[in-house]
């Protein structure tokens, strides 16, 4: 397969990033993922652990279907897949063109290590004598000025930090394998230009910079300086303010005109700062105040010609870009800081203290160790026992300018308290203690309303709602005293070992300059804005958002909006005729060595000889040549390199082996090169074995020739003996029905089916009622005042005239059978009777409604309604049911009317968000209007904060009220009262209001009957099961059965409509190929040796296995099954087996790895 | 203790409606409470002081003392996370005291209004003569004899100063000033 052109240029590889990619990559399409940093993971690579689970779960995010077009290894490790480029240390520095047709240019700066020839051995760190804080423990440990970004990318190159790095040179001299340079002997070429009319000036300069090794030249004046200019090329010049003549400005003005490569660094003294400053606006790179020492000027130019000389530009043509950039956090230490972050080293942030929690962070070897499960405090060691977090730091604060919610950090909070009480103790054995410092908790996520109650019933985390707004050291210990109210109004003062503060997020860094080059709008907090209804548009044509770049997003909701994003660009893509096409998957073709032996090609890798001497060898050779599947042992020098493939290619044309093992250096066996190799031979790359010799043998000490020889020989013999027994048969494939069947015509189900049509396949709408539209037929208008009738009638007018999609509508679904790919569902059209629909994949859009509302006296009087009706009440204008918020006094609402309690027990997301629409639409009509709104904790997550805001400098009275305490109803003839206790005034209050309105919550419609026909299961609260919640939150265990909108849990129109983007994307991977291969190591079954017990059916986690009963068979779907093994090591009579796996295969290789260690 | 939340009718300007304006963002954090370095002498705490304010329950914000406690340390003013004037509502309820003549409040008021017309005589506070004008306004003869041992303890450490029988005239006094201050106060 050659080098495509990119189809989609995606932007940041933190999860939003490696989704979106993934998604686009799955479908066939060619993606770019650049990212600034030096690895791929973002955020999520410094955060081990993750919620409702407490594990990672992100090679969840792997491909399914097609296995083998990508790597199965950790994510976290890294992010390999055929159709995906990654290029690390690159950011996008312009865009041109239009949606289709852009064609970007991208910086690279990969720094002074070569990516290719880092073998990651770390002895340049045992050289290197800087010292500085380790960005990836966030500064709580110290690492060498050449380092590894994170410590488990694979392969993992290490990378120079030159802002510190003192040019000693030590590592490049130790490098084994050269890879390290940092350009010294290349100076020669750097030109400056030294401009000043003072002699001495000039020349002491041009003596340090010609020590350096950089040519210099001189001006003494503005005029000259422009001569030699115009003469040579020059790379930087340092330039003088004050000359007589013509001064610095009027030449740095000139030059940047006539010279805009060019580089300026401006002298000036200290009366001129005010100028320089200027002069920078006008494109001055930077500048030095006069007098100033060499110290000071020569590591700022070597750091810029660094960067000038190993960045590289590269332009690619990509039809669509998406932006994944994250978020960053909120600095306490900026401001006020009234918490004495960085003065009380006590004191810390919750990445910090996440890292502290971490096997691989600062106190890992002590993590590690297991017979002491203390935690210590990091500033003097005394072990932990009492931890306080104190949430909404930076957010939800008007004084930091931060009028939004960060929606993690209630969560992220909880599961640090709980993580802390599982993995460590008080050194008196007692638990540690962890008390939640909070004025909402805003648990409206899937399943976080119950992790919450569990982490505080069954943990014993302390939830104090109160805001702790400043932090005492005590003078002796340093232990943090905290002073808050509670909601009484009863002082308190408690001491902790340690703070934790829950910082919220800021825009990425460079997200200004990032939209404003893009020409995209940012919002008032300056992430960027998208278009009303959408997660992920943004207002040019081409471009758009996956994650929290747009602000605010936990890690489901981020892979749901970057696989909307993946969804635009990919329709984006297809409909523009000019942009690079997607090319579908098509099954290899490979030579049939069915009937062959196993003729191994061995080559050995010496990696420029950096462990072995090719003629040390020769014992090896000559042992694996007696091997007889051995076909000729081959010695290689750097097969990673072009030339080294083409070598490689020569060897095995001329030899015609049917299995290739080749032994190099750890990066090698990630570099996906066996793909390439198979396609130039013909060859199943399955058969293609790429093996680590080295990583073992770096470690010895240098004498030992002997281990060197067993370790390297009997890696080499555990590679022939998987691959002498290796299955030689084909992948096969399995053909897909490239149709879609989408259950439910609401705003969700429309959504997804336009978005499959608009890639021209069938879809089949099966909608129950006689109308699509599903909810937004009565809803209005969104909290940030958008009507949604517009948004319905225009995506209905493109569902109705589309020509690949049928709706059948008033129909239901009787039945539905089959596996991903080939699907059979019956439907009962109402009209047009029994239909019998072949599709290869199905989204449940199903919807959901109002709950019931049965408490509070609703039913008894027409004043009780609720949000619902009055949504409908007002909208209705003349008749005697309407609303009319003139006519009206006083108006009650009451919040989590049944959520968030058992049965329910669960938040329904946008309750509190609809009753602040409808409390500020009324108080807008009526502003005498009384509103009092009854509440537990107000949900408006993100920047739905800013209604809550408003709602209360609009004058709209907030009362919290206790699950146990619940406020009373009494209906009277003319309207109802409330009775309730008021916490902070301490008292009982009574209201008599005209209207009062329950807030009912989301219930789904999906229902148990439905769930079965689709072989899908459900959640405790009926809605659908993801396969996991924060990895997959669309896709059912199930392969080829998605969910989107309401009947995975409640959400707003936005999230609804993105889900379903991002469903249809998911589905599109499938449809997208008219035959999918499976992945090569999957189950089998000896027919013959089978009872038919069925054990391997139920054992299958994925769904894989049926038995047919025509056949008397059971089959195995093979795109189904992962290849876990499951079934094999449940089966009685060892008749299912995994290919590539088999016993006699895996005592082989056992025996080849113990040869020569005990005989 | 129950008490019915008023609804106020739109015709009639309530008197707390300009502090509940300056108070209607208040998420009832308790910041301000917690800051509060009078507040362990404060009958109501702020935050609840607010809420009463916010629900209209004009009878119980002035039967409280916790407005005149304040000592305008603006600790609470620059905590709040919402940034609200807190100092500034405290103080315009010392005004709506004084100037609605509420009779709970009478004995603040009083002591504010002493207190403030020595200053205009001397341009800073005379003790003496402040207190002699706030035991006279109260009409309580009883009311020095509470402050007795105060007084006396503060005499002894010199804190308050014999009143000079002879007053100095010149530039101590803040006549002119509080004259165009209040003549400013009537035009707005």
């Amino acid at each position: 397969m050659g080098k495509k052109k990119s189809a989609a240029l995606v932007v940041g590889a933190g999860i939003s990033g490696i989704r979106a990619a993934l998604d686009l990559a799955e479908t066939g399409c060619g993606v770019t993922l650049i990212e600034r940093s030096g690895h791929t993971g973002g955020i999520l690579s410094q955060l081990d652990y993750q919620f409702p689970s407490n594990h990672c779960g992100m090679c969840k995010m792997l491909p399914v279907v097609d296995r083998d077009a990508g790597s199965q290894f950790c994510l976290r490790k890294g992010v390999v897949h055929e159709n995906i480029e990654i290029l690390l240390a690159t950011e996008l520095i312009s865009l041109e063109g239009e949606a289709g047709n852009f064609t970007a240019t991208l910086s690279q700066n990969p720094g002074p290590v070569d990516p290719g020839r880092c073998i990651g051995c770390g002895r340049c760190v045992e050289v290197c004598p800087v010292e500085k804080p380790d960005q990836f423990n966030a500064g709580l440990s110290l690492q060498k000025a050449i380092y590894l970004p994170v410590p488990h990318a694979i392969p993992n190159t290490y990378m120079i930090d030159l802002s510190v790095c003192t040019q000693c040179n030590e590592c490049g001299k130790i490098c084994p394998t050269g890879a390290i340079s940092l350009l010294e002997e290349k100076r020669k070429d750097f030109r400056i230009l030294v401009v000043d009319d003072e002699l001495i000036v000039r020349d002491s300069i041009k003596l340090w910079l010609a020590d350096e090794g950089f040519s210099v030249d001189m001006a003494d004046s503005g005029p000259k300086a422009l001569e030699l200019l115009s003469k040579g090329a020059y790379h930087l010049m340092l330039l003088d303010i004050k000359m007589p003549g013509m001064d610095g400005i009027k030449v740095l003005k000139k030059a940047r005109k006539d010279f805009p490569e060019l580089c300026v660094i401006l002298m000036t003294a200290y009366a001129t700062i005010e100028t320089a400053v200027e002069a920078m606006k006008i494109g001055a790179l930077d500048y030095l105040v006069k007098p100033f020492e060499p110290e000071a000027m020569i590591p700022r130019v070597i750091k810029l010609y660094q960067e000038l000389e190993l960045k590289n530009q590269l332009k690619i043509e990509v039809g669509a870009v998406i932006l994944c950039g994250g978020t960053s956090y909120f600095d306490p230490g900026s401001g006020k800081n009234t918490f004495g972050y960085g003065i009380n080293p006590n004191v810390l942030t919750s990445l910090e203290f996440e890292r502290l929690l971490s096997g691989t962070g600062p106190q890992q070897d002590l993590n590690s160790s297991s017979n002491q499960r203390y935690f210590i405090r990091p500033s003097d060691g005394k072990p932990i026992k009492k931890v306080a977090w104190l949430q909404c730091v930076g957010s939800r604060n008007l004084q930091t300018e931060a009028d939004f919610c960060s929606s993690v950090c209630c969560m992220h909070a909880i599961k640090e308290a709980l993580l802390a009480k599982e993995k460590f103790c008080a050194p008196t054995g007692e638990e540690i203690e962890a008390a939640i410092f909070y004025s909402d908790m805003r648990t409206f996520g899937k399943s976080f309303q119950q992790y919450k109650d569990q982490a505080e019933t069954d943990h014993g985390v302390r939830f104090e709602r109160g805001l702790v707004h400043s932090l005492f050291p005590d003078k002796l210990s340093k232990d943090i005293i905290t002073r808050w109210v509670d909601i009484q109004g009863k002082s308190h003062e408690e001491t902790f070992d340690l703070a934790i503060l829950s910082v919220g997020q800021r825009p990425a860094l460079k997200t200004a300059e990032l939209s404003k080059m893009l020409g995209i709008s940012v919002n008032k907090w300056g992430f960027c804005e998208t278009e009303p209804h959408s997660l992920t548009k943004t207002n040019k044509p081409g471009i758009f958002i996956g994650g929290s770049f747009g602000g605010l997003k936990d890690i489901a909701d981020s892979n749901i909006s970057a696989g909307a994003a993946a969804l635009e660009a990919s329709r984006t893509i297809h409909i523009s005729d000019k942009g690079p096409t997607i090319i579908p998957k098509k099954l290899p073709l490979t030579r049939n060595i069915l009937r062959e032996l196993p003729r191994i090609q061995v080559v050995i890798c010496t990696c420029s000889e950096t462990f072995v001497k090719a003629d040390d060898l020769s014992d090896i050779i000559e042992h694996l040549e007696s091997y007889p599947e051995v076909e000729k042992v081959a010695v290689l020098d750097r097969v990673c390199t072009s030339l080294g493939l083409d070598e490689l290619i020569e060897i095995t044309d001329k030899n015609q082996p049917n299995r290739i093992l080749i032994g190099a250096c750890m990066p090698c066996v990630y570099s996906w090169k066996p793909r390439e190799i198979g396609h130039k031979l013909r060859l199943d790359p399955a058969l293609i074995e790429v093996i680590d010799i080295y990583s073992r043998v770096m470690d010895l000490p240098d004498n030992s020739a002997h281990e060197t020889r067993i370790i390297m020989e009997n890696s080499l013999k555990m590679g022939i003996a998987r691959l002498r027994r290796i299955d030689p048969d084909p992948v096969k494939g399995v053909k897909i029905r490239q149709k879609a069947l989408i259950v439910g015509g609401g705003i969700a189900g429309v959504t997804a089916a336009l978005a499959i049509a608009d890639h021209g396949f069938q879809v089949d709408l099966v909608e129950q009622k006689e109308k699509l539209g599903g909810n937004l037929n009565w809803l209005l208008r969104t909290v940030e005042g958008f009507a949604t009738r517009p948004l319905l009638d225009e995506i209905m007018a493109k569902v109705v005239k589309h020509p690949c999609i049928i709706t059948h509508n008033s129909s239901r679904i009787v039945s539905s059978h089959g596996q991903v790919g080939n699907f059979t569902s019956i439907i009962e059209d109402m009209d047009a009777g029994v239909q019998t629909i072949k599709h290869g994949v199905t989204i449940l859009a199903t919807g959901g409604t109002e709950a019931p509302v049965t408490s509070y006296n609703y039913g008894s009087s027409k004043y009780i309604i609720t949000q619902k009706e009055l949504e409908q009440k007002l909208a209705g204008n003349s008749s005697d049911d309407a609303v009319d918020p003139n006519r009206m006094e006083t108006i009650i609402m009451i919040q989590c009317v049944g959520s968030r309690e058992k049965p329910r027990n669960y938040c329904s997301r946008i309750c509190c968000q609809a009753s602040l629409k409808h409390a500020l639409l009324l108080k807008d009509n009526n502003p005498a209007i009384n509103i009092f709104i009854f509440y537990r904790d107000i949900m408006t997550y993100g920047f739905a904060e800013q209604y809550y805001t408003r709602a209360r400098k609009a004058g709209i009275v907030f009362i919290p009220y206790d699950i146990d305490n619940k406020p009373q109803v009494k209906v009277c003839d003319d309207g109802v009262s409330v009775f309730a206790f008021e916490p902070i005034v301490g008292r009982q209050v009574k209201i008599t209001a005209d209207l009062l309105v329950l807030a009912g919550g989301i219930i789904p419609t999906l229902g148990q009957e439905l769930a079965s026909i689709f072989g899908i299961s459900l959640d405790e609260n009926q809605f659908f099961k993801e396969a996991e919640s924060k990895f997959r939150p669309l896709d059912s265990i199930k392969e080829g059965v998605f969910g989107c909108g309401l009947s995975l849990g409640p959400r707003s129109i936005p999230e609804s409509i993105a889900s379903a983007k991002a469903a249809a994307q998911r589905a599109l991977r499938i449809l997208s190929h008219e035959e999918m291969p499976s992945g090569k190591i999957t189950a089998k079954i000896h027919q013959s040796l089978c009872v038919l017990c069925e054990k391997c059916i139920t054992a299958c986690p994925y769904g894989a296995r049926l038995l047919d009963h025509d056949l008397g068979k059971i089959l195995i779907n093979p795109i189904m099954c992962q290849g876990c093994g499951t079934c094999a090591t449940v089966c009685p009579s060892s008749a299912s087996f995994l290919a590539g796996y088999q016993d006699q295969q895996m005592f082989d290789i056992i025996d080849a790895a113990m040869e020569g260690i005990f005989n | 203790m129950e008490s019915a939340i008023k609804q106020k009718p739109a015709f009639l300007p309530d008197p707390l409606a300009p502090v509940c304006k300056m108070l209607q963002a208040c998420i009832q954090c308790g910041t301000c409470t917690a800051s509060c370095v009078n507040s362990f002498a404060m009958d109501q705490t702020p935050r609840r002081l607010w809420r009463m304010v916010i629900m209209g329950q004009k009878d119980e914000v002035f039967r409280s003392k916790t407005f005149a406690l304040c000592s305008s340390c603006y600790y609470c003013t620059l905590r709040c996370p919402r940034g609200l004037p807190l100092t500034e509502a405290m103080a315009a309820l010392k005004q709506i005291a004084a100037k609605e003549k509420i009779a709970s409040c009478k004995s603040g008021t009083l002591f504010y209004t002493s207190f403030l017309e020595s200053v205009r005589c001397h341009g800073r506070v005379s003790e003496m003569e402040f207190m002699t004008h706030y035991f006279i306004r109260m009409k309580n003869p009883v009311a020095p004899f509470k402050y007795t041992s105060l007084g006396m303890r503060l005499l002894s450490k010199g804190k308050i100063a014999i009143p000079l029988t002879k007053k100095k005239k010149g530039p101590g006094s803040l006549k002119a000033l509080f004259r165009k201050v209040a003549e400013l106060e009537q035009l707005s």
